[in-house]
C-alpha cells in the first residue's frame, strides 16, 4: 500500500497561467461588464461623439448618483432586504442642506444636517424591521411616504433656491484634473465598499445574513445588528447623493429624487442581485447604473425618439440580466 | 521623429485648422443642427414641435425634438450636457426649474452653441432671449373678461398646476393686478395640481362643494380646462353649467369641446406654434450671424377664444 502524498506535484506554469485566465474569466461581474462594453462599442459605432472625453465624463457624472445610492442598496439587497425610501432620503437631505443654507449656514454645518437626516432616515429604518420587525418592503415604503410629504409639506410646492459658496458648488460642479468630484466620490466609494464587502468580517456576516439567515443567527452572527447596520448606511449613502445632487443643481425641488429609487433597485438587480439575498456585488451595481446612464445619454446623441428611452432602458436591463441569470446557471455556481 | 514628416504633419495641421477656422464663420444650412427641449410630454408642447420642425424643414437645418422624462431641472440639466457633447449649433428650450440649468447654460453659450428659451424662462442662465406668452399680460387680460362677465362682483377660485412654476405664477400675478380694478371680485381659493388630471378634478371638486356660492374659476394652466369640464359633466355638479364663469388655458381637445358644450366660456389660447416656428428661426438666424439687431425677448401673445371665434383663430 502506497501512502497517498499529502503534497501536490508542482504544476507546469501554462496550466497555472490557464487556470489564472480562467478564473478571472469566471468573475460573475464579467457577464454585466460585457453587456455594458457591447452597448458603449455599438453607441460609439453610430456617434463620434460618445467616446470623447467631455462626453464620458458627463455620462459618468450624470450616473454617478444612481450608483453612489445602489451601494447602499446592493448592501441592504444582500442581506435580503429592500430599501423603497432612497429615492425619498436623496430629496429629503438635498432639501435640508439649502434650507441650511437658506437660513445662514456654512458649507461644513449644511453638509453635516443633510447628513444627519440621512443617517436618521437609515437608522428609524432599521429600528423598524430589526426591532419592530416590519418587512423591509412596507417599513421602507412608509418611509418612502413620510419622506415625500414632509418635502411636500416644507416646500409647498415651490423649490427651494438659496445662495451658496463655491466651495460647496464644488462637491458637484467641480472637476479633480479632468474628472468630475461626483466621479472621484463615487470611485472612492466604490473602493471602499468594495474592500468592506471583501475584505472584512463585516462583509462576510453581510452575505451570510442574507444567505440564510437563521444558519448565520446561529453561527454567531449578530444578523439584528448586521441589518440595522445596512439599512442606516443606505440612508447616509442616500445622504450623501442628494447633497451632491444639490451642490449641482443648487435647487431642491419638491419631486427631487422622485422615483429614483426604482432606478437603484434596478442597478443593484443587473449588478446580480438576487432579490432573495445572498448575491451580488458592489462593483456590479456601479456597472448596473453604469449601462442605464449610458443608454440615457445613447438616446440624446443619437437623436432616437426619447419615447423610446424607457422602453430601451427596460430590454437591455432584461437583456443583461438574462445573460447573468444564463451563465450563472451554466456553470452550475 | 523624421524632420521631413514633422514638417509634414505640422502643415496638414495648420490646413486642417484654417479650413476650420474658415468654415467656423460662415455655416451651411445643411450642417447646422438645433435641438428644442420641452418641459415634459404634455400636448401644448406637440404644437410648438409642430412649428419648429416645420420652421426647421423650411431652412433646411437639422432639427432633434428632445424630450424630458419629468420635470426636475436635473433632467434637463442632464439632457443639455448630452447636447453639448454633441455639439449641436443651438438649443431652444422651454424650462422646468429655472435655477438649475443656468450653469449648464452659461457653459452651453462659451461653447459657441446659440442659447435662447421659449414658453418658460431661465432669466439668469444668459439665453440670448426669450420667445413666449407675457403671462403676466395673459394674467390681465383674464382678470378683464372675468370682472366684464361677473359684472364686477363675485368669488372665483383659481386653479393652477406646478405651485412653483415660474409662467404659472405670473399669471397668477397678473390676474390679481388686473381683478384690483373690480374690487368686488374676491378669490377665495388658489390650488395646485401638477398638470395632473386626478388631481385637477379633486380639487375643483373640493373648491365647488367648499364654496357653493362661487361664481367663477381661473384654470391657469393646461390642467384646467379638461378637470373642471369632467367636474360639470357629473350628476353631482352638472347644474351649475352655464352659471359658473370658467375661464381655461391652452386649447386641449377637451377644453374646446368643453367651450363647445358651454362647461367653459373663454380659453386664454398661447401661439405654441409660433413660439416653435420662431424659436428655430432666430436660432439659425443668430447661428448664420444674420441677426444684425441685438436679440430682443418676444411676446407671442394670447388669442382669447369664445364660442364665438372657435371655428377661426389660429395659432
Amino acid at each position: 500500500m502506497t501512502a497517498i502524498s499529502s503534497k501536490e506535484d508542482p504544476q507546469p506554469h501554462s496550466v497555472r497561467l490557464a487556470d489564472m485566465l480562467r478564473s478571472w474569466l469566471k468573475i460573475r461581474e464579467l457577464n454585466v461588464l460585457s453587456v455594458l462594453l457591447l452597448v458603449g462599442i455599438l453607441i460609439s459605432i453610430f456617434s463620434p461623439y460618445f467616446l470623447t472625453t467631455n462626453n464620458l465624463m458627463g455620462v459618468f457624472r450624470s450616473f454617478s448618483l444612481i450608483a453612489i445610492m445602489s451601494i447602499g442598496m446592493m448592501l441592504v439587497i444582500i442581506t435580503g432586504g429592500i430599501d423603497l425610501s432612497v429615492g425619498s432620503v436623496m430629496g429629503l437631505s438635498s432639501l435640508v442642506t439649502a434650507l441650511a443654507f437658506q437660513h445662514g449656514a456654512g458649507p461644513i454645518l449644511a453638509v453635516i444636517a443633510g447628513l444627519s437626516i440621512g443617517l436618521a432616515v437609515g437608522c428609524f429604518n432599521g429600528f423598524l424591521i430589526t426591532w419592530i420587525q416590519l418587512p423591509p418592503f412596507i417599513a421602507t415604503l412608509g418611509t418612502l411616504s413620510i419622506g415625500r410629504g414632509l418635502m411636500y409639506m416644507i416646500t409647498k410646492g415651490v423649490p427651494v433656491t438659496p445662495d451658496v459658496p463655491d466651495s460647496f458648488t464644488f462637491l458637484g460642479q467641480g472637476y479633480i484634473g479632468f474628472v468630475p468630484f461626483p466621479v472621484v466620490i463615487m470611485i472612492f466609494m466604490t473602493i471602499c465598499f468594495s474592500v468592506l464587502m471583501r475584505q472584512t468580517r463585516f462583509g462576510r456576516h453581510v452575505y451570510a445574513t442574507g444567505g440564510n439567515e437563521l444558519a448565520a443567527r446561529l453561527s454567531g452572527v449578530r444578523t439584528s445588528r448586521v441589518k440595522f447596520i445596512v439599512y442606516a448606511l443606505s440612508g447616509l449613502i442616500a445622504s450623501i447623493a442628494g447633497i451632491v445632487s444639490f451642490s449641482r443643481f443648487v435647487s431642491a425641488e419638491p419631486a427631487s429624487g422622485f422615483g429614483a429609487e426604482l432606478d437603484v433597485i434596478a442597478a443593484a438587480a443587473i449588478g446580480g442581485a438576487s432579490l432573495s439575498g445572498g448575491a451580488g456585488s458592489v462593483e456590479g451595481a456601479i456597472i448596473g447604473a453604469a449601462l442605464a446612464g449610458i443608454i440615457t445619454n445613447g438616446v440624446v446623441l443619437l437623436n432616437i425618439d426619447t419615447y423610446a428611452q424607457q422602453a430601451i432602458t427596460g430590454c437591455v436591463i432584461l437583456i443583461a440580466v438574462s445573460i447573468d441569470i444564463w451563465r450563472v446557471r451554466r456553470k452550475g455556481r | 521623429m523624421d524632420k521631413n514628416i514633422r514638417l509634414a504633419l505640422g502643415i496638414g495641421f495648420a490646413a486642417v485648422a484654417l479650413s476650420l477656422g474658415v468654415s467656423a464663420h460662415a455655416k451651411d444650412a445643411k450642417d447646422i443642427s438645433v435641438a428644442v427641449i420641452p418641459k415634459v410630454a404634455v400636448p401644448f408642447f406637440d404644437d410648438c414641435n409642430k412649428g419648429a420642425q416645420t420652421s426647421a424643414d423650411k431652412l433646411g437645418v437639422k432639427y432633434q425634438w428632445v424630450v424630458p422624462q419629468n420635470t426636475q431641472g436635473s433632467t434637463q440639466v442632464q439632457i443639455i450636457e448630452d447636447l453639448i457633447s454633441k455639439h449641436v449649433d443651438g438649443i431652444a428650450i422651454s424650462v422646468n426649474e429655472p435655477k438649475s440649468v443656468e450653469s449648464v447654460m452659461k457653459r452651453a453659450a462659451q461653447s459657441g452653441i446659440k442659447v435662447l428659451t421659449y414658453d418658460s424662462d431661465s432669466p439668469k442662465s444668459g439665453r440670448s432671449m426669450y420667445i413666449g406668452t407675457n403671462n403676466e399680460a395673459a394674467g390681465v387680460t383674464m382678470a378683464e373678461t372675468m370682472g366684464k362677465a361677473l359684472d364686477g362682483t363675485g368669488e372665483v377660485a383659481i386653479v393652477t398646476g406646478q405651485l412653483g412654476a415660474v409662467n404659472l405664477n405670473e399669471r397668477i400675478a397678473g390676474i390679481k393686478k388686473g381683478l384690483a380694478k373690480y374690487p368686488g371680485i374676491k378669490i377665495v381659493e388658489t390650488q395646485g395640481t401638477d398638470d395632473d388630471l386626478a388631481k385637477g378634478v379633486s380639487v375643483v371638486e373640493t373648491t365647488l362643494r367648499a364654496h357653493p356660492q362661487l361664481k367663477g374659476i381661473f384654470g391657469v394652466s393646461q390642467v384646467g380646462g379638461p378637470a373642471v369640464s369632467k367636474v360639470l359633466n357629473t350628476k353631482e355638479f352638472g347644474a351649475m353649467k352655464g352659471k359658473l364663469e370658467v375661464l381655461a388655458f391652452d386649447d386641449l381637445p377637451d377644453t374646446l369641446k368643453a367651450l363647445r358644450d358651454g362647461s367653459i366660456q373663454g380659453i386664454m389660447v398661447q401661439r405654441p406654434v409660433t413660439m416653435g416656428s420662431l424659436a428655430v428661426d432666430h436660432l439659425v438666424a443668430q447661428i448664420q450671424g444674420t441677426d444684425t439687431s441685438p436679440p430682443k425677448d418676444i411676446d407671442t401673445g394670447v388669442t382669447v377664444v369664445t364660442k364665438d371665434n372657435v371655428g377661426t383663430y389660429t395659432k
